[in-house]
């Protein structure tokens, strides 16, 4: 059966329609061409029409007349519509018209820059030109680094390796800063929070040392579907961009299917797992010969997938192979292979985590399934994308598990199917992040009295305090590095705290081995002594927690329970930025917090029934952090009408619909932000609901939530009063054993009223 | 609150000093002349000589007056756009003695005027001579041009390393090969009182905070000494190899040996491997000359030294398997090499002081080479 076909059989299946709460039917889309720009170099119309290309999508085409007029672009388009074309022609042409051009690409991950290289390596080889792609990262061989520092034409590199590896020996670097004419950042989606935030600073130093050079580089970004592309990109590079998002690549028509797996258990609102739905549906799929791709949100999930679905055509034939796991962890060469096997059919089925869901080319496939809710609108419709020909007809699935936010995705497909609302953020000022990068661009190249960092705020400020702590010297107007360290190497982009915790297993005693790392300001909750930790669904226990030297020993072990730490919080006020204070309103405010966290106590607590086993004290001393905060304070009039434990339930369910809806429309994950509530806030001396950014500094979460207040309220309220459930349920207010049983009503009061004085003050 | 007292509430504090405005317009220079008498051979170097232990990058001909000795001290060990050389030590043979140039910088402005010094005194020699300069001084140097804006170019010149030419010969007896460890055990002159090379950074960033230039004494005391070693050890190799004491050491005979082989020098090779005495590396030696001989086309010689080596139970299965290959791949002689290899696994059996992976590895290419062999006899069929 093909698709169609399929999708008629299934839509006659009661059984199946049963938990289909949505099927929509997308269009197709025909192609919109533009011939090639004038401007693009007649050589590169050769290799394009040796593959059949004999003018470009509308974007394209735009695309690479604005750049190559010279303006910063960012290109918004969905998955598989040739976007990387948009960068390699102009970057292409620009080199065979200036051999000495150099341009630099950015890809979040290794295995996205390789696959990005073999793309380019083929265009450049079938004109026959002499132009030098390298990758330099990690994997680079030490011998070849040189040539690539001298010869590369285009110099392929993530992040990382920009900011540890390449910007603090730029002196080894001078062909390419005098001549960066380019500087592509593709999957700019994925730099948000924390790991975003990063890169905008790695960039003001790239761009401050083009300067020192005397190069003039412009900017081609390239963006997944989110709300905000412009000032995503805006924020990332400090200056206006043109936005290019008038996709014209056709797209066949496309089924979207939202697949709500039956309630088990009516009053706990506890549905089937959606691992054991996946399997039927993908197996359907797969036997009907329908190339289809799975996602999973963890690595044992795709493990267990694929180890069903090769059982499902196992025979002496060898078509098991026909079943492909993908995830991080697997061999590069691996992945090649898998990647090759899609392109060919040689592959019907295969399982993989979101690591396949960022430009890794394998082609187009006729079906997707996605395992739960995958975060974020943006993941969700790239991992979509990946189903969907030019011309045939492709469908997807999403198949909810009974997580809040899948539940919530689940009954509102109109969010989902909507323009997406999503907005990335990152805030390049979080003084946490800018003072790390501060330091490194200070090691690069000396500020002189009256630089400023990029567009940051405070560099006299910044400057004066180095000076203070005999970091930095000043003298005759330049302030000079004064230190021994090498400031780049102790800072990592993916986490705003420059110390992480080594997570190290003693199991082995002649072979100790580190498998991960973790924060500072999670460590006490998840890595305290005796504390059980999973690692890819391996328990451990944590032996020996040494807190100054950052590392934590844990060893293997099998036993039936989990822990799960107190973590007290309490919050002080360090400043009020704005706030909104009317009578008759909502009062609310922005603001910075000192949250101070102190693990004192663990509990154990069984599998399955969840039974308090016993606790164990934790001895671990209090952090202390300061970020970007926002609250509401509930007026007296509204608290007064209820008694104080119904409030304080009241609050806890606001709370947790907070905590569901909150990083649905800020786009962050959930343990970007906290919700708190305080009957009495040390704060504001109120009942209070607090929102706080979890990276400390702030990512500007915080702000944005201040910003959103009508909309995160009103979505609130909309899940709490079209949830089914009678009392609460995990997928609302949170279970009623936890908020009572008129948490669920009294939370509803709550917003509802919040709702209308937030509402009355803007009219 | 303002940004300032933000920054210092997450960064912690420290107080203020107030560096007093100066203007500048050189750097530090200071001039000491040592006796010729602490550096034997130093005039007589000669481009042959040194020609034995590097062959490529010497200039034509060699002035021994022409020649740079330089060292560096940094304010780190990071070889990145941050880290400044902040006294350049400068070393040059004159009819007088030998000379010591020291450049300072009182402070960063003066960076430029030290680096102009560098730049002269380069463009006044043929040859530079450093320990470790061609992986971390030179490199940090070219940075410092680099961010003042100033041509490198300066820095491309013939240039002998020392401290690869020293592992070369002394890795094998003394194992770490720094350079005051080279003046122990080679020089013996050993160092009193040295401030440890890793203590400078900071000498220099207190000299900074407090402008007392004392602090700096030591750190140029240490790096003259440097300067001064690196001339009087480039004579002592550079006579070592012009003519080689019997005396020496059998690891230091053999390794120079390896040098010259490494330098293109096979006749003088010949020469250190045929004066290693009987003892540890005698059988290597032997086993380096066979390899030596069969290069130039002597094929009979080197057979005739395995089959010593073998009739002297010396070098284990090496010359077994290098004399199989002899019978094999130049006299056809498929039944004489499978007998010595056969001979060669009997030994194998017996027990020795070789790790078991080493004596596994050798079995197991032993065996392969006996069955491709059986089979080339015609003894088994395929």
């Amino acid at each position: 059966m093909n698709v169609d076909q399929l999708a008629e059989v299934l839509r006659r299946d009661p059984d199946f329609m049963r938990n289909v709460v949505r099927w929509e039917e997308l269009p197709p889309r025909p192609a919109q061409y533009c011939p090639f720009p004038r401007q693009l170099d007649a050589r590169l119309t050769v290799p394009l029409e040796k593959r059949g290309i004999h003018q470009l999508y509308t974007h394209q085409a735009h695309a690479i007349s604005e750049i190559l007029s010279g303006h910063d672009v960012v290109v918004v388009t969905p998955t598989a519509s040739g976007k990387t074309m948009c960068y390699n022609l102009p970057v292409l042409s620009e080199i065979l018209a200036h051999p000495d051009a150099r341009a630099l690409y950015l890809f979040p991950t290794k295995a996205l820059s390789a696959d990005q290289v073999s793309e380019l390596y083929e265009l450049i080889e079938e004109m026959g030109v002499d132009i030098k792609t390298f990758t330099y990262d990690g994997d680079t061989p030490g011998s070849a680094r040189k040539a690539v520092r001298q010869a590369g034409h285009i110099v392929v590199t993530n992040p990382d390796m920009l900011h540890s590896g390449i910007l603090p020996h730029h002196t080894k670097w001078v062909k390419l800063f005098e001549n960066l004419k380019y500087i592509v950042i593709d999957e700019i989606h994925t730099y948000r929070g924390v790991f975003g935030s990063n890169l905008a600073n790695v960039l003001r130093r790239l761009l401050r040392l083009c300067d020192f050079y005397g190069s003039h580089p412009q900017f081609i970004l390239c963006s997944a579907t989110i709300a905000n592309p412009t000032e995503l990109a805006q924020t990332l590079i400090g200056r206006p961009i043109t936005l290019i998002d008038d996709n014209g690549a056709p797209m066949g028509k496309r089924h979207f299917v939202f697949f709500n797996p039956p309630v088990v258990n009516q009053q706990l609102g506890i549905r089937a797992g959606a691992v054991k739905q996946v399997r039927h549906i993908s197996g359907m799929l797969l036997k009907n010969g329908i190339q289809t791709i799975t996602f999973a949100r963890s690595r044992l999930n795709v493990e267990v997938l694929v180890r069903y679905l090769k059982e499902m055509v196992r025979d002496p034939l060898g078509n098991a192979g026909r079943v492909r796991g993908y995830r991080g962890g697997y061999l590069p060469t691996q992945r090649r292979e898998i990647e090759r096997g899609l392109r060919a059919g040689q592959i019907d089925a295969v399982v993989s985590t979101n690591a396949l869901e960022l430009g890794i080319d394998i082609g187009a496939l006729d079906a997707c399934v996605l395992c739960g809710y995958p975060g974020t609108i943006a993941s969700a419709w790239q991992q979509a994308g990946r189903a969907g020909r030019r011309k045939d007809t492709s469908i997807v699935f999403f198949v909810a598990s009974s997580a809040a936010i899948d539940q919530y995705i689940v009954t509102h497909p109109d969010y989902f199917l909507a323009q997406s609302p999503e907005n990335a953020l990152l805030n390049p000022d979080n003084l946490y992040i800018l003072m790390n990068h501060f330091k490194c661009a200070a090691y690069e190249l000396p500020f002189e009295d009256g630089d400023t960092f990029g567009n940051a705020p405070g560099s006299d400020e910044l400057l004066q305090y180095f000076t203070e702590s005999h970091i930095l010297h000043h003298v005759d107007g330049r302030y000079h590095w004064m230190a021994e360290d090498f400031p780049a190497s102790e800072i990592s982009l993916r986490s705003a705290a420059s110390e992480n915790f080594v997570i190290i297993d003693i199991t082995d005693p002649a072979h100790h081995r580190v498998i991960g790392e973790m924060d500072r300001y999670t460590v006490p909750m998840l890595l305290h002594e005796n504390a059980i930790y999973m690692h890819e669904g391996v328990q451990y226990q944590v032996e020996q927690l040494d807190f100054d030297a950052c590392k934590a020993y844990i060893r293997h072990v099998e036993v039936g329970y989990y822990t799960d730490a107190d973590l007290n919080i309490s919050l002080t006020l360090l400043d009020i930025e704005e706030q909104d204070n009317s009578t008759d309103g909502l009062p609310r405010a922005l603001g910075e917090v000192k949250v101070t966290s102190l693990v004192t106590m663990f509990k154990k607590i069984r599998f399955d029934t969840h039974e308090n086993l016993g606790f164990g004290h934790v001895r671990l001393p209090e952090m202390d952090m300061h970020t970007s905060a926002m609250w509401w304070v509930l007026p007296d009039e509204l608290c007064g009408s209820f008694a104080s434990d119904d409030l304080k339930n009241g609050m806890l369910g606001v709370a947790n619909l907070l905590r569901i809806v909150v990083p649905l429309y800020l786009m962050c994950a959930p343990t970007d932000i906290v919700v708190v509530y305080q009957v009495k806030s040390p704060i504001t001396d109120k009942p209070s609901l607090i929102i706080y950014d979890s990276a400390p500094g702030g990512i500007g979460l915080s702000q944005k939530a201040y910003g959103m207040q009508d909309l995160l309220l009103e979505k609130a309220l909309d899940i709490v009063q079209q949830c089914p459930c009678e009392a609460g349920c995990p997928s609302c207010v949170g279970p009623v054993g936890e908020v009572g049983a008129f948490g669920k009503k009294h939370a509803a009061l709550i917003l509802r009223d919040m709702l209308r004085r937030a509402r009355k003050k803007e009219s | 609150m303002t940004l300032l007292d933000k920054v210092r509430a997450v960064g912690g504090t420290a107080k203020a000093p107030a560096p007093a405005p100066r203007t500048f317009s050189d750097c530090y220079v200071r001039k000491k002349t040592r006796e010729l008498d602490a550096f034997p051979y130093a005039l007589s170097l000669s481009r042959e000589s040194l020609m034995l232990m590097q062959s490529q990058d010497l200039p034509d001909p060699v002035d021994p007056m022409r020649i740079l000795y330089l060292d560096t001290e940094t304010t780190g060990l990071g070889g990145g756009a941050g880290t400044v050389a902040f006294e350049i030590g400068l070393g040059q043979l004159t009819p007088d003695g030998f000379q010591i140039t020291q450049l300072v910088m009182r402070d960063y402005p003066e960076e430029k005027y030290m680096l102009q010094r560098v730049e002269d005194a380069l463009d006044n020699a043929d040859l530079l001579c450093t320990f470790n300069g061609k992986s971390f001084d030179i490199p940090l140097l070219r940075t410092r041009f680099l961010m003042n804006r100033m041509n490198p170019a300066c820095l491309d010149m013939p240039h002998i390393d020392l401290l690869p030419l020293a592992r070369r010969i002394w890795k094998l007896r003394i194992r770490q090969c720094t350079l005051q460890r080279l003046e122990t055990e080679i020089l013996h002159m050993p160092r009193m009182d040295d401030l440890p090379g890793s203590e400078a950074p900071q000498r220099y960033f207190s000299y900074l905070k407090t402008g007392e230039f004392a602090l700096l004494e030591d750190v140029l005391r240490h790096n003259a000494q440097d300067v001064a070693s690196m001339c009087v050890l480039l004579s002592h190799m550079a006579n070592l190899y012009r003519a080689p004491d019997d005396n020496l050491p059998c690891e230091d005979l053999f390794s120079m040996a390896k040098a010259l082989e490494k330098e293109k020098h096979p006749h003088k090779a010949r020469m250190l491997y045929h004066k290693v005495p009987q003892g540890k590396l005698h059988a290597s030696s032997q086993m380096r000359l066979a390899d030596i001989h069969r290069r130039e086309g002597n094929q009979q010689m080197s057979a005739t030294i395995y089959e010593h080596m073998i009739q002297n139970h010396e070098g284990g299965v090496m010359p077994y398997i290098a004399l199989a290959k002899y019978k094999e791949h130049t006299l056809r002689d498929i039944e004489g090499a499978l007998n010595l290899t056969r001979q060669a696994l009997m030994l194998l059996a017996e027990p020795t002081l070789e790790s078991d992976t080493t004596v596994q590895e050798t079995r197991f290419a032993l065996q392969y080479r006996y069955e491709r062999l059986l089979k080339r006899s015609g003894k088994v069929c395929d």
